[in-house]
């Protein structure tokens, strides 16, 4: 039972909830105590020793129904297959009427909407020949004898058994399917049912050619299952594998090349890189700064030593946060870099320093407004919509800027600008930029094209690049990863 | 009977840390000896399973889930801490009050908050006690060194002394030392635990792991027969660290369901009429669906069935409900988002 759980367990970090070797072995000695028998109970059970957080526990809830679903069949079977002997009883008593034959082929749709098309196909091709009631013959291949024993507990656990004799669980993209439910039932003996079938089927005795036409019924039964079965498995297995492979691509791959479709995708990278970040830098530093003596604390404080003064202590003062001026070129070519970063900007808004933000194709103008008022996409677009659009003018946004907040930056002031550079030809008005290198903290370029085009065209990189201080590359979500970590280190 | 004396101390009572260290000054904790056999195997017999547990609580008009019961119940028998998170006033400090209750043993509770440290969570050396010796004791010191020659061997005849103000009578137990020191084992509440500095949590590690501390002067203090049953809540202001987690069985408590919220009521307030009660509590769970800054809770349920029972109220009417608004929801301007919505809630309660 220690390897139900540890693939539970493996279903569970596929679904992103991290779980470690010492929990593990806590959910053991919990089972240990609790036992399998009473799911509700093991379900509890393991809830507490297994996910750590409300999401976790969410997704916990969803995989532990999914993967003890198939137990839990088992079960609703039991009087499935309880019902069956009854049928069959009829069946033996009455010596089996048509009637429960059909039934029989029912029962097999009803498990299936497709075995039930399938099955009523072979009803037609049948239904030439009339073979009527009749007592059956005995199957012989070991498959033929379980399926006509009706046995599904039995059965279920042959399927499960076959799936990890040919490894059911490396199951990474949905093609493999087919595949997989063909091995499993290769396992399982197919290859002897079908030949018992084909030779009953061609058969001179009637009881042996209803057989055939029986065993077929319920091969197409068992073959649904299968697939079931499969299905179930890959959504438990590789789906989130398939998942993190398309996330990890999207997380490489250059952000204007990424498609539209894929934004709500990107979003939640986007979020889930910036919680990261967070969790990293939510350590609170202690803000206060050593200055004034306390006297009256320090009095206080050091009664205990009998009034001899060794501990000291301060009047606090809070450090006022820091400022990002985040600056964006929304024009064409880089309006899709803008849209990432100021994504990312405001996903950090619990750690991050105030962030003001400003966007420019040729003037220039403040959205910080913008982003306090609407929800981030809105805004974005919002911003895209007003800003974007015109011919790009590096020289005039920068004298903008500086006519905007040149006197409210200070020596903590982070300065971010995301352009290509690309001027049109204009004046450059690097001065300006010198202007804010020399009174904010730090000025980072980002620029989403390559370094070896930096220069060439009407790029003017080498113009500015004097007067900041870092200056990347920046065009994919790791690198604005990279970018946003280092600034949250060196802003706080 | 020692249980008993247990209880009546004052630091079972939810006194605020600062003040618990002056009361543990003043009075000598007598540790009791004798271990009482009976109280172990009554815990046991009422940790035997999940229902006995949960029938337990009721009777102490604890209405908990199986989740919750199964959560005291793998803490007791797997010896490892729960950590409880939900909304305030769900009843995350009230479990480990009522489980400390159920088993009778002692609650020690450590209050976070920020700036807490190792002096007020473990222990303090007394220090106006070793003061006041040494100023007692520089008479005998004469005799002590008597015939001494020279420093080294004074220095020697010292340490013969051994390190008699570095040991555990100088020694002020703070809750979680003191939690480790009780014999037939207590329960121990870490309260608010998100509250405390990172530094803090990193404290807590050994004691959760291994149920020990490490005390420099002293050497490595562990839990005596029975180890404490340890409970953090934590109200999610910031995320506990996963090391903190990976300890800890994670418990997280939920507002209630319809149900679940009557049964707490009827324990709680026995003597609200059914109509009433029902009434009410339909009326909370509609808020709880609506967008506001707090939500109530169930100890804010409670605190309204306990006004309306005072001001002899038959049933919800708006009016009433108006005049009473302000003991479940806290905050003004959720008041008056409301306003408007009392007469179609009222409605929607009372017919519900």
């Amino acid at each position: 039972m220690d390897r139900t759980l540890t693939s539970f367990i493996a279903a569970l970090r596929t679904a992103e909830v991290r779980i470690s070797p010492a929990e593990t072995l806590d959910a053991l000695s919990a089972v240990e105590l609790t036992g399998y028998h009473d799911r509700e109970f093991l379900k509890n059970t393991l809830a507490l020793v297994l996910p750590k957080t409300i999401d976790e526990k969410e997704t916990f809830d969803n995989t532990f129904e999914e993967f003890f679903k198939f137990n839990d069949i088992t079960g609703q079977r039991k009087t499935d297959s309880e019902a069956d002997e009854s049928d069959q009883d009829s069946e033996n008593s009455g010596e089996g009427t048509g009637q429960s034959q059909g039934l029989g082929a029912n029962r097999g749709g009803r498990s299936s909407k497709a075995g039930a098309e399938e099955a009523g196909v072979i009803d037609d091709e049948d239904s030439t020949e009339n073979l009527g009631p009749g007592p059956l013959a005995e199957p012989s291949s070991a498959l033929g004898v379980l399926l006509m024993q009706n046995d599904r507990i039995e059965l279920n656990v042959q399927v499960a058994g076959a799936a990890k004799v040919v490894k059911l669980e490396d199951i990474q993209v949905f093609t493999q399917k087919g595949l997989y439910t063909r091995r499993i039932l290769e396992e399982m003996g197919l290859a002897e049912l079908q030949r018992e079938i084909n030779s009953a089927r061609t058969s001179e005795d009637l009881p042996v050619r209803r057989l055939g036409r029986e065993l077929k019924h319920r091969q197409d039964w068992l073959r649904e299952q299968v697939r079931d079965y499969v299905e179930k498995q890959f959504l438990l297995y590789a789906d989130a594998h398939g998942f993190r492979l398309r996330e990890e691509l999207l997380r490489k791959v250059k952000l204007s090349n990424i498609e539209h479709r894929n934004f709500r995708l990107v979003q939640e990278i986007v979020y889930r890189m910036a919680k990261k970040l967070v969790a990293l830098h939510s350590r609170r530093k202690k803000v206060y700064k050593r200055g004034v003596l306390n006297v009256s604390r320090t009095l206080r404080k050091n009664m205990s030593y009998d009034g001899n003064i060794f501990d000291l202590h301060w009047k606090s003062i809070k450090v006022d946060r820091p400022c990002v001026y985040a600056i964006c070129d929304v024009s064409g070519s880089v309006s899709n870099y803008a849209r990432f970063m100021l994504m990312f900007l405001y996903s950090l808004e619990e750690v991050m320093p105030k962030v003001r933000s400003f966007a420019f194709s040729s003037d220039l103008g403040e959205v910080t407004e913008l982003f306090e008022r609407n929800s981030l996409e809105d805004a974005i677009a919002k911003t895209l919509r007003d800003y974007g659009g015109g011919s790009t003018d590096y020289g005039q946004a920068l004298i903008d800027f500086r006519k905007k907040c040149l006197s409210d930056i200070d020596n903590r002031t982070t300065v971010i600008i995301l352009g290509d550079a690309r001027n049109n030809y204009g004046e450059a008005h690097q001065q300006v930029l010198k202007e804010l290198y020399e009174v904010s903290k730090r000025v980072i370029w980002l620029n989403p094209e390559s370094r070896s085009t930096w220069n060439t065209g009407d790029a003017i990189m080498r113009k500015y690049t004097p007067y900041v201080h870092q200056a990347e590359e920046c065009n994919s979500l790791i690198h604005l990863e990279r970018v946003v970590g280092n600034l949250l280190r060196t802003v706080q | 009977m020692c249980q008993l004396s247990w209880r009546s101390e004052p630091l079972i009572s939810p006194v605020p840390e600062q003040f618990q260290s002056h009361i543990g000054n003043k009075q000598e904790i007598s540790i009791p000896t004798s271990t009482d056999a009976n109280t172990l195997t009554e815990i046991q017999k009422l940790a035997e399973s999940v229902d006995s547990l949960k029938q337990s609580f009721e009777d102490h008009s604890y209405i908990c889930s199986n989740q919750i019961a199964t959560a005291v119940y793998l803490a007791y028998h797997l010896r490892k801490p729960v950590l409880i998170e939900g909304p305030p006033g769900v009843g995350k400090t009230e479990l480990a009050k009522t489980t400390a209750d159920m088993f009778q043993l002692p609650l020690i509770r450590l209050q976070c908050y920020e700036g807490l440290d190792e002096a007020k969570a473990i222990y303090e050396w007394k220090y106006g006690k070793q003061l006041l010796y040494t100023q007692v004791l520089k008479e005998t010191l004469d005799e002590v060194l008597q015939g001494a020659q020279g420093f080294a061997e004074s220095v020697n005849r010292l340490h013969e002394f051994g390190d008699i103000f570095f040991s555990q009578e100088f020694m002020e137990p703070r809750p979680l030392l003191k939690a480790l020191q009780e014999e037939d084992g207590c329960v121990l509440l870490i309260d608010e635990v998100d509250k405390s500095d990172h530094e803090f949590e990193s404290l807590l590690l050994e004691i959760l792991s291994d149920f020990q501390v490490s005390i420099p002067e002293i050497g490595t203090v562990k839990a005596r027969r029975e180890p404490p049953m340890v409970f953090l809540t934590s109200n999610n202001t910031r995320e506990i660290s996963d090391a903190l987690k990976r300890r800890c069985l994670h418990l997280y408590i939920p507002f209630p369901d319809m149900d679940l919220e009557q049964r707490i009521i009827h324990a709680r307030v026995p003597e609200i009429p059914e109509l009433l009660r029902k009434q009410l509590v339909a009326f909370i769970q509609e808020l709880r669906d609506m967008d506001l800054k707090k939500v109530p809770a169930i100890s804010e349920t409670i605190d309204w069935a306990r006004t309306l029972l005072l001001l002899h109220t038959e049933s919800l009417d708006p009016d009433l409900v108006r005049e009473t608004l302000n003991v479940i929801l806290k905050f003004q301007e959720d008041i008056d988002n409301i306003n408007t919505d009392i007469p179609s809630i009222t409605n929607k309660a009372v017919n519900a």
